[in-house]
């Protein structure tokens, strides 16, 4: 048995059973070029899409969306929506499928016909 | 929903109708009318996930998100599941491989066996049949699969109308369109076309046509001595066409293969009666005439050639296939092979949208759009997936087989890598000696220093199947050492693959 204790000193398998896989707890999900990207680098349209994109909460914020996905934490840790003290959003700030649909003219005209352009 | 979505604080008459009294006195007739068009909830329910492609790619991440219990939609216009790989791929030309090659073998290689075999007749009907039951079977496979995991699966053309939502030009006829949270891109890859030569998929043929011809051409030109031309070439040549490979660069197999093995293969390929042109290049070729004439020159310039054949193969390489996805019209980027530009996660400027497999970087093959398919669902449902492209084997399925994992010699003579390298015949296995298939080796690469194996490259019987234990090795970040010490059953081909390892830490015992 000392023998083999011996001779195993000498070799440190590089194989070893490191555990269970986890998903590790501090993943950075900031672009960066994809490992077989021949450039190995990324457009600037990347960041600048990020810097002006506002998808449940601005995107070039760090460590917003801890688990990568859209929707990936709840909306309430996004931090208040209420309007600061005094202040009111106009409906024209919202996302444009928040604002206004324009009038169509077959609406105006179902309106201003009490509803008869509609059968016509 | 609208309400959660507002300002707390914002007043609510902010939130109604401008004018109260002026909704009051619509009429209900109009009040119907806005109902359809105006109310804040989407038209269709939204999906957590629409992937655009059902090949390896699109089948597998759909597959698995639905696993982890997104609502899924997979759209795909081939009216069958599995890409290019199962309907036109792989898939068929595995089959052809395996029955050509018991054709050939059954005329060429029984009576040192002591078989005597009587009349032996090709019936390239019947083969045919034999692929498109295997091919069916396994496109079946995949929408059982997909009712299994609650994939819904809508047979059509996808394309962007903006950047949520998809239009669908239904194969049945008629539209749709669907919306999704998130939105894999997975359409895949053709077929290169060679200028100046019209594909017709009879006469002057890609992949596509070559697992799908009626007669054995008497004589073929494969223009490309990449995996898909030799492969294809290996089929016909052995049903008895006479064919000639032209090949610009100096060696087969494309710029993966290791140049030993290359030159080794292209030795094996020759004895079987294939004919290599390589550092030749093919200026153009006229299909006018009942035959194709090829007019080919001396890579460097000079001497030309005119080669004459019943069919051409065109197998330069493929290219991604986005055609009609209207991906620029949402603002994604593709680069100048027309590969579209994603960061680490698979996401494309806009994060929702991801792309995966051949119409994006890395190399154009099956297996690795799978790991792709499984590492962007976990992306999008963990945060978190893993694919290592320093670990993806490579297979061609000629006879006998070519494989290799990881770098390769003149990789890592370019990157000035001390490394030693150690190799194993066939000839000296015991197994492949009693198959009477003793053609080939296996040979490693490995760091000097540490011993770490950096590559593998085998040609030999089954050397597509023995490369996993190479990849698994190479992904554990195994040393020579470790394979050596490793038991591998007596007798079997596997057993040179553990001297070849042996060879290269020590000394082989059988060699």
């Amino acid at each position: 048995m000392n023998a083999t204790k011996q001779l195993l000193q000498h070799r440190q398998p590089m194989i070893r059973f490191l555990g269970k896989r986890h998903t590790p707890t501090s993943i950075d999900h900031t672009p960066h070029a994809h490992p077989a990207s021949p450039t190995h680098s990324l457009p600037e349209s990347f960041a600048s899409y990020r810097q002006k994109a506002q998808q449940h909460g601005p995107l070039n914020q760090q460590n917003h969306l801890p688990i990568g996905a859209i929707g990936g934490k709840p909306g309430a840790s996004l931090g208040p929506v209420e309007a600061g003290k005094g202040m009111f959003f106009d409906r024209s700030e919202l996302p444009a499928r928040f604002q206004r649909t324009p009038w169509t003219q077959a609406e105006i005209d179902a309106i201003e016909s009490g509803g008869a352009s509609m059968h016509a | 929903m609208f309400r959660a979505m507002v300002p707390r604080a914002a007043p609510r008459s902010l939130l109604r109708p401008v004018g109260g009294a002026q909704s009051s006195i619509r009429p209900s007739a109009f009040y119907v009318l806005d109902r359809s068009r105006r109310g804040y909830a989407t038209e269709a329910e939204e999906k957590d996930l629409v992937v655009i492609g059902g090949g390896v790619a699109g089948y597998v991440a759909a597959i698995k998100a639905g696993q982890a219990g997104l609502k899924v939609t997979c759209i795909e216009k081939r009216g069958a599941l599995g890409g290019t790989c199962l309907n036109v791929g792989c898939i068929p030309s595995k089959s052809l491989l395996n029955n050509s090659h018991m054709y050939h073998s059954i005329l060429h290689d029984t009576k040192n066996r002591g078989i005597d075999v009587g009349d032996v007749k090709l019936n390239l009907a019947q083969m045919m049949k034999a692929k498109e039951t295997s091919v069916s079977g396994l496109t079946k496979g995949i929408e059982f699969l997909f009712k299994k995991n609650n994939v819904e699966y809508i047979k059509g053309t996808g394309a962007f109308t903006d950047e949520h939502t998809i239009a669908v030009n239904l194969l049945d006829g008629g539209e749709t369109s669907v919306k999704g949270k998130n939105i894999i891109i997975a359409t895949g890859s053709e077929a290169t076309p060679f200028p100046g030569l019209t594909i017709d998929e009879e006469k002057i043929i890609t992949s596509t046509g070559a697992i799908a011809l009626q007669k054995v051409p008497k004589k073929m030109v494969v223009i490309g001595g990449g995996i898909i031309g030799l492969e294809m070439g290996s089929v016909w040549s052995r049903l008895g066409s006479e064919v000639t490979v032209v090949e610009f660069l100096g060696q087969i197999g494309g710029p993966g293969m290791d140049n030993e093995i290359a030159k080794l293969t292209q030795k094996l390929l020759t004895k079987q009666g294939m004919k290599f042109k390589l550092n030749t290049k093919v200026m153009g070729g006229d299909d006018s005439g009942e035959t194709v004439k090829i007019n080919v020159e001396a890579a460097k310039g000079g001497k030309e050639e005119l080669l004459d054949a019943d069919v051409v193969l065109v197998a330069i390489g493929r290219r991604p296939y986005t055609a009609g996805l209207n991906f620029e019209k949402i603002g994604l980027e593709a680069d100048d092979k027309g590969r579209l530009v994603i960061d680490q996660e698979f996401r494309t400027k806009i994060p929702h949208i991801r792309v995966i497999g051949d119409c994006t970087f890395g190399p154009m093959l099956a297996h690795k759009a799978e790991e792709e398919g499984v590492a962007v669902a976990e992306f999008i449902t963990k945060g978190y997936g893993h694919v290592n492209y320093g670990a993806i084997p490579s297979v061609m399925y000629s006879h006998p087989e070519v494989a290799w994992v990881g770098q390769n010699e003149q990789e890592l003579k370019a990157a000035d890598v001390k490394y030693k390298s150690g190799s194993f015949p066939f000839s000296a296995n015991s197994r492949a000696k009693t198959n009477l298939d003793t053609e080939g080796i296996v040979k490693f690469l490995a760091d000097a220093e540490t011993d770490r194996i950096l590559g593998v490259h085998i040609v030999g019987p089954n050397a597509g199947e023995m490369i996993a234990e190479a990849t698994l090795a190479l992904e554990y970040g195994a040393s020579c050492e470790d394979v050596a010490r490793t038991s591998h059953a007596h007798p079997t081909l596997s057993e040179a693959f553990k001297e070849a390892a042996m060879a290269t830490y020590d000394k082989a015992i059988h060699y």
